[in-house]
């Protein structure tokens, strides 16, 4: 039963990614950039999604892991000559090293003193980069994926081939996710946040179970920087600031962290606000300083808002309301 | 002389941090939650205090005015968002850490309003005193009245509040209610009031470590400053070293804390500045998680 599961969830992603590479071809330039960020914010909300919904942490210093991500991919490309395949899992084992040991210190800590300490790390960890010649301080570094193969044709787009790469990537890696989180280390994780004594009483080791969590989600965090890096095609200190850790913690808070099947609502909603607020800004006709500042205003009252109205996400709330209709039909 | 220059210098950001972790400590000990918009808070402060001195011309008015103004705004937020989050978010996968994100929004909320209020540019606040170092047996130190008056004010406040918290039947009920709330509550104890309270006076210390970070450095201050980011950081870490339970913990935490980092810049590369307070605080926690005061088994948030 198991396994059927699993290929209907196959044919579901196929169907899927069938149905973005029609989209793709149909929408402007601009659009289909937009796409590209959607799936790289996909990837990334997914690696808070399972580090927050499935074991319970929270951390603020997503935006620094992915800048790691993003420097160790732009330097096997650059220094190393890697093809762009490789550069990506460069990135992924990368950060995925960086996060299990930070994870080994996360393990120890909870709630508020691992969201203190990932600040730190956030806020001090891109100035680390100014130090390493090979990371070209302030400038940063370019990455460059290369122009579209010609088979596909001339009218293929720059934007368009970095939309499949993303895109693609991102529906492999929630495929993988997905089937993960089903397995025995999801149900481990999810153990670990509702009752660690007494997953710890089953037979759970919660410490490493965590630091499996913080390894993974740092990996994925790794993965999505490179990503975005390479819709940016630069790597900057510049490019990965605190705002970005607390756009990401507001996408998954906005997708519900108790579930994954959210994760699109977060991406499309963060890559859509600087465009509502451009409008509402020239519909109001604002000055500078509020036309500048409305997308942060606009995600700082979305989280607030999320967090005291509808605190574990739209998705897990539908589920809830509709078992209680269930169950009042009953009675 | 080097050596007396960088002790001075770490006292001084030391104060400072002491009274940012002065504020995460009471926040803690009034409703279990640490305070990330703590810093948005100070800034908030120190633009109202930069009003102040615009209108009045005077630093000693600008300073209290900031302390009333953190103190009000501080004590809204408990209000209204602290109160709807207990009532809300208290169920569910993300009860553990919806006041993290809840309060990690409102520093992203405070920012956004005071950069659309007063604009992203550089505002100044001018020290009261010179910033000019003394001098010693003809040779000019760092250390300048302008430090020495920082030093000053900020034990003075230390003082003022310990004796409030040992002295005074508030200062009972505070310490009361952040160990006992249900039995302090049956004692007749508003409970909710000395809540706010707790926040308030957080809202005060964090105004005075405000306009002190701003004054301390070159006075300029704006909505994406870096100090107030290092304001932040250091002032939780300061907790966290003290114990994030003890008043006395915060003082000594901020302390050490600013003179490891004055020793670090002057005798190691000044390049490091925002990389060794998240190395000290991993360090402390990997040896000691309960913090310098404080005996609990572990750290359960």
């Amino acid at each position: 039963m198991h396994k059927s599961k699993n290929s209907k969830h196959i044919g579901l992603f196929i169907f899927f990614g069938f149905l973005l590479f029609l989209l793709g071809n149909q929408v402007d330039e601009l659009r289909v950039y937009q796409g590209a960020s959607v799936a790289v914010y996909v990837i990334a909300i997914s690696s808070l999604i399972l580090l927050t919904g499935y074991s319970g942490q929270v951390s603020l210093g997503h935006g620094a892991l992915m800048a790691v991500g993003a420097y160790s991919a732009a330097v096997a490309r650059n220094e190393l000559h890697m093809p762009i395949v490789l550069t990506f899992f460069v990135a992924v084992i990368t950060t995925a090293i960086a996060g299990a040991l930070l994870g080994s210190a996360a393990a120890r800590l909870s709630g508020p003193y691992l969201a203190g300490t990932t600040l730190a790390l956030a806020i001090g960890l891109p100035s680390l980069a100014n130090q390493f010649e090979v990371l070209g301080g302030e400038q940063g570094i370019s990455f460059d994926v290369g122009y579209p193969p010609q088979r596909l044709g001339d009218d293929f787009t720059q934007y368009k081939w970095f939309f499949w790469i993303a895109a693609l990537t991102a529906l492999i890696s929630m495929w993988l996710l997905s089937n993960i989180l089903r397995s025995r280390y999801g149900r481990n994780w999810r153990a670990g946040r509702s009752n660690e004594v007494a997953a710890q009483l089953s037979g759970i080791n919660t410490a490493r179970s965590k630091i499996l969590a913080f390894t993974l989600s740092a990996g994925i965090a790794g993965l999505a920087g490179a990503l975005l890096s390479m819709t940016i095609g630069t790597v900057s200190p510049s490019a990965f600031p605190l705002a970005l850790s607390f756009s990401l913690l507001a996408g998954a808070v906005l997708s519900g962290v108790s579930t994954l099947s959210g994760v699109m609502i977060g991406a499309v909603t963060l890559v859509a606000i600087p465009e509502i607020a451009d409008v509402v800004a020239h519909r109001i006709g604002s000055s500078e300083n509020v036309t500048t500042n409305l997308p942060g205003l606009i995600v700082s009252v979305l989280l607030i808002l999320t967090v005291l109205f509808v605190p574990n996400g739209p998705v897990e709330q539908h589920h809830a309301r509709a078992a209680k209709r269930a169950v009042n039909k009953k009675s | 002389m080097q050596l007396l220059n960088t002790i001075l210098i770490g006292i001084t950001a030391g104060s400072i941090y002491s009274l940012m972790a002065i504020a995460f400590v009471l926040v803690w000990r009034s409703t279990r939650v640490v305070n990330f918009a703590q810093a948005g808070m100070a800034l908030l402060s120190t633009y109202i205090g930069y009003e102040a001195v615009t209108r009045f011309g005077s630093f000693w008015i600008a300073l209290p005015v900031a302390m009333l103004g953190g103190a009000l705004f501080a004590a809204l937020v408990e209000v209204i968002l602290m109160r709807l989050l207990v009532k809300h978010a208290s169920t569910g996968p993300i009860a553990a850490v919806a006041p993290i994100i809840a309060t990690l929004g409102l520093l992203g909320l405070i920012r956004s309003v005071i950069a659309m209020i007063w604009g992203g540019q550089d505002l100044r606040i001018l020290p009261p005193v010179s910033n000019m170092g003394f001098t010693l047996n003809g040779e000019t130190l760092v250390f300048s009245p302008l430090k020495l008056l920082i030093l000053i004010i900020t034990l003075v406040l230390m003082a003022l509040l310990s004796l409030l918290f040992q002295r005074t039947n508030l200062g009972l009920s505070l310490r009361a209610s952040a160990y006992a709330p249900e039995i302090s509550r049956l004692s007749g104890v508003h409970v909710d009031l000395i809540r706010t309270l707790g926040w308030a006076l957080a809202g005060a210390a964090g105004a005075v470590a405000g306009i002190f970070q701003t004054v301390n450095g070159n006075g300029n201050f704006s909505p994406d400053s870096i100090e107030f980011a290092l304001l932040l950081v250091s002032g939780f870490i300061a907790a966290v070293i003290g114990g994030l339970d003890s008043l006395l913990g915060a003082v000594i935490g901020g302390m050490f804390l600013g003179i490891v980092i004055a020793f670090v810049l002057i005798y190691v590369n000044t390049s490091l500045f925002f990389i060794v307070p998240f190395i000290i605080l991993l360090i402390v926690l990997f040896i000691r998680p309960q913090g310098i005061i404080g005996a609990r088994a572990g750290r359960r948030a």
